[in-house]
């Protein structure tokens, strides 16, 4: 049928561009030679465009492809949210299951996602870029970047390393998994301890649909809200035959959006999504879909006056708390960034939490986490290096590639194998050689500089109690050599804190 | 010091030479059990110590199935000498899938990212190519194993296949180490051993002969094509390696450290490791009384 025929097109679309976005984070990885760019949906997201350009006041021409999109709903409404945005096709998938069958009006919450969208715009007006926070692509990418592989990985691993232990296949078995790790994934288990932030998220975005099918786009999703206010020019329209129409309410109940007004004729343009539902599910034949001349339409602006003044108070109180907010700089001393960061306030305006670094690291040395609070309530799921969990690879500057809004800027190897992130320092009270006065050696081995930043300085030991008398090499660090990557932190064997730590003194930044 | 014992080595080992063409057993009757080939291409030379040993059948029989250990530990290209050199692996590898090896397995528990050593090192391409399985290590694959008359640990995480395979090949490349001076045959089991690997270093010697206790090679190749003199065992300065263009080989895993430090310029008896792998009789460490057959390339 013709109609059906409809609902595949759009279904195979959405699931097309699902699948790009979906290759965009699997590209993310060494060895990183992608052949889409894995910033490609940030790049064409207009929010992030927007946003991230303002408050952080810098225009980078990449963006402009984030027109198209921008442009879209003055042709096609928000076709964009219905047909193309990965998050509202993985809302539609999990819908399936999730949604109840019942189909409440959300109505009221619907202005909120304005609220929402101006309060980002005028927080980025005064500077703090909250892109990060509720912008759908950035927190699909994190989902499906960080958990997401986190998750494939335990699974894939698990379950192949059951069929090589049991001496089922155990060659396909490693041929498999050295495939996996050539283009997929690392080879050892990547370990990241911020899991659960990004995790609830995209689990509550999808938990939303209890209350309501699609209740993240009809009422929360900044980037539906602006493509909903470019859309009151669209002259694409549902368009109801009067002389069919039944009013059986149909439609009414079985929109995604809520957008059908109790008359079953009018549409609130800035809902629709042009999903094309209401006309398979018709049983009249009633709804067809055509370009007509906007002016006849009706379309209301959601946000009121007062709610206006709400987020601008709200952005103005906000921003100034954020910028109020004074971090303990004790705290902070090892919540060592990126080779290639901007200066701290300019790397918080442009850093949208996408995950990008983290994901790519963690295919390589593995260092670069989301943190929690440790920068703060506003750097939240930014990247930070943990050099207990991994090391920033000598021969590696992929976070730089990477970065969708150059937050980190890219560097070349040359250059970065000479940026200092930091510089190490021992921990005598911990450091084995200093503590037991025995030969350790293991941080000056690993040290990839080519002058070593750590040397050995051999010196006689008299044990206190024997008498005895050996020689015990004693490392020490050059400070001017010292790039801070944390290959030693990371293969300290001493188990929990290591014997040397890396601190921000001393950091390059951009 | 080093200099002068380097020098009396070469003077030593190119009187011997000269002296004589032909093979020169060191015990006597049997084939050679330790050789000392220079100035060859890598492939020359591992031709050349295979034949000098007796051939390769002597190791490898029809259907045997081989682990080469070379070192790809470190994110190096092969010219700054952290790795074995490419050529003389793959060389092996096909000399002994030529003499009917059924399967020959290329592993290392790399320091850095394993993709990244495997890659720069470029045993895995090169090798590869030759026929071996170059394979990356994962948790999975270790085994908690008893070390029998362990002195300073009684159990660590192994490589299964080292259990499996029918021959062990070791195949290190001579360089400097802060901990133990040089690292050689000895030190390059460390690559076949799992979990928190820095506690091998701690006491060293021991723990580095405990390994070697339940890990035992048949033949032990030793590239001193390029060695690290300096900086040891990650490199990554051109001016700390040093073109020596020899390969060291044989069956007494002792003996073949002892005189590739004695090649490096090292005092044997100095090494605690070798003293205590003599000690639990592993093998001969007594560079004057056992000395290599040796075939010199003329340029």
């Amino acid at each position: 049928m013709k109609k059906n025929r409809s609902i595949t097109i759009r279904r195979s679309i959405q699931i097309i561009f699902l699948a790009l976005f979906v290759l965009t984070v699997l590209q993310a990885t060494y060895p990183f030679r992608p052949w889409i760019p894995p910033e490609l949906f940030l790049w064409a997201n207009p929010l992030t465009a927007l946003v991230t350009q303002l408050a952080g006041r810098f225009f980078d021409p990449i963006f402009l492809i984030a027109l198209l999109a921008l442009l879209s709903p003055f042709v096609f409404g928000r076709a964009f949210c219905g047909w193309i945005c990965p998050l509202g096709t993985t809302i539609d998938i999990s819908d399936r299951y999730i949604a109840k069958k019942k189909y409440p009006s959300t109505r009221k919450y619907r202005p909120i996602k304005t609220i929402i969208l101006f309060t980002m715009i005028l927080f980025a007006v005064f500077g703090i870029q909250l892109s990060w926070l509720m912008d759908p692509l950035p927190i699909l990418w994190r989902s499906i970047g960080i958990p997401g592989m986190a998750f494939f990985f335990l699974l894939s691993d698990t379950v192949l390393n059951g069929f090589y232990n049991a001496g089922i296949f155990p060659d396909t078995v490693l041929n498999i998994q050295d495939n996996i790790s050539a283009y997929l994934f690392p080879v050892s288990t990547p370990r990241f301890p911020m899991l659960l932030l990004p995790f609830m998220t995209i689990l509550g975005i999808l938990l939303l649909s209890r209350i309501s099918r699609r209740f993240w786009c009809r009422n929360l999703c900044p980037l539906g809200a602006l493509l909903g206010l470019l859309s009151k020019f669209s002259p694409l329209q549902r368009a109801v035959k009067e002389e069919s129409c039944t009013s059986c309410s149909v439609c009414l109940k079985k929109c995604k959006m809520d957008a059908i007004e109790d008359d079953f004729y009018s549409t609130e343009k800035s809902e629709c999504i042009f999903c094309l539902n209401c006309g398979k599910d018709c049983p009249a034949d009633a709804i067809t879909y055509k370009f007509q001349s906007p002016k006849t339409m009706r379309s209301s602006t959601d946000l009121t006056r007062r709610s206006f003044i709400g987020a601008g108070a709200t952005a103005l109180f906000g921003s100034g708390l954020f910028s109020l907010n004074a971090l303990n700089p004790s705290k902070t001393d090892r919540c060592i960034r990126p080779p290639g960061s901007l200066h701290e306030d300019d790397f918080m305006e442009r850093c949208i939490r996408c995950g990008e670094c983290v994901r790519i690291c963690a295919t390589s040395g593995g260092c670069l986490q989301m943190s929690f609070l440790e920068t703060g309530l506003e750097g939240l799921m930014t990247p930070i290096s943990k050099y207990r969990i991994g090391y920033c690879e000598y021969n590696c500057n992929l976070c730089g590639q990477i970065c969708p809004t150059k937050a980190i800027q890219p560097l070349d190897l040359k250059e970065k194998q000479k940026l200092k992130v930091g510089i190490a320092l021992f921990l005598k009270d911990r450091c084995i050689p200093f503590r037991l006065h025995e030969n350790c050696i293991v941080c000056e081995e690993h040290c990839p500089l080519p002058e070593k930043a750590i040397k050995l300085e051999e010196k006689e030991f008299t044990d206190p109690e024997t008498g005895e008398i050996r020689m015990v090499s004693y490392p020490y660090i050059e400070p001017d050599l010292c790039t801070g990557c944390g290959i030693c932190e990371n293969k300290c064997p001493l188990e929990g804190e290591a014997g040397i730590i890396v601190t921000r003194e001393g950091e390059e930044r951009f | 010091m080093d200099r002068r014992t380097f020098l009396k080595t070469s003077a030593f080992i190119t009187g011997l030479s000269l002296i004589s063409n032909q093979r020169i057993f060191s015990k006597g009757q049997e084939p050679a059990s330790l050789v000392l080939v220079k100035d060859g291409s890598p492939e020359q030379m591992a031709d050349k110590v295979f034949e000098l040993l007796g051939g390769v059948s002597r190791f490898i029989s029809k259907g045997d199935y081989i682990m080469v250990k070379p070192n790809m530990s470190w994110d190096r290209r092969p010219e700054y000498a952290a790795t074995t050199n490419p050529e003389l692996v793959s060389k092996v590898v096909t000399l002994c899938l030529d003499a009917g090896a059924k399967k020959v397995l290329i592993v290392d528990n790399t320091c850095n990212d394993a993709r990244r050593s495997y890659k720069n090192c470029q045993i895995q391409d090169m090798a590869g190519k030759a026929g071996a399985d170059v394979r990356f290590v994962r948790d999975s694959h270790f085994i908690e194993t008893d070390i029998p008359g362990g002195t300073s640990m009684k159990k660590w995480l192994i490589h299964k296949e080292v259990f499996k395979v029918d021959k062990l090949i070791n195949m290190p490349i001579l360089k400097h180490h802060s901990l133990s001076q040089v690292t050689i045959g000895f030190k390059n089991m460390m690559g076949l051993t799992g979990g928190n690997r820095g506690r091998i270093h701690r006491p060293f010697p021991e723990k580095i002969v405990d390994i070697n206790r339940v890990i035992i090679p048949q033949l032990t190749i030793v590239d001193a094509i390029k060695i690290l003199r300096r900086n040891g065992p990650s490199g990554g300065n051109l001016k700390d390696v040093e073109d020596l263009n020899t390969v060291i080989a044989g069956t007494d895993r002792a003996l073949v450290d002892a005189w590739s430090a004695k090649v490096f310029g090292k005092d044997p008896k100095s090494l605690e490791y070798l003293q205590l792998a003599y000690a639990a009789g592993m093998g001969e460490i007594d560079t004057e009384k056992y000395k290599p057959v040796t075939f010199i390339y003329k340029s």
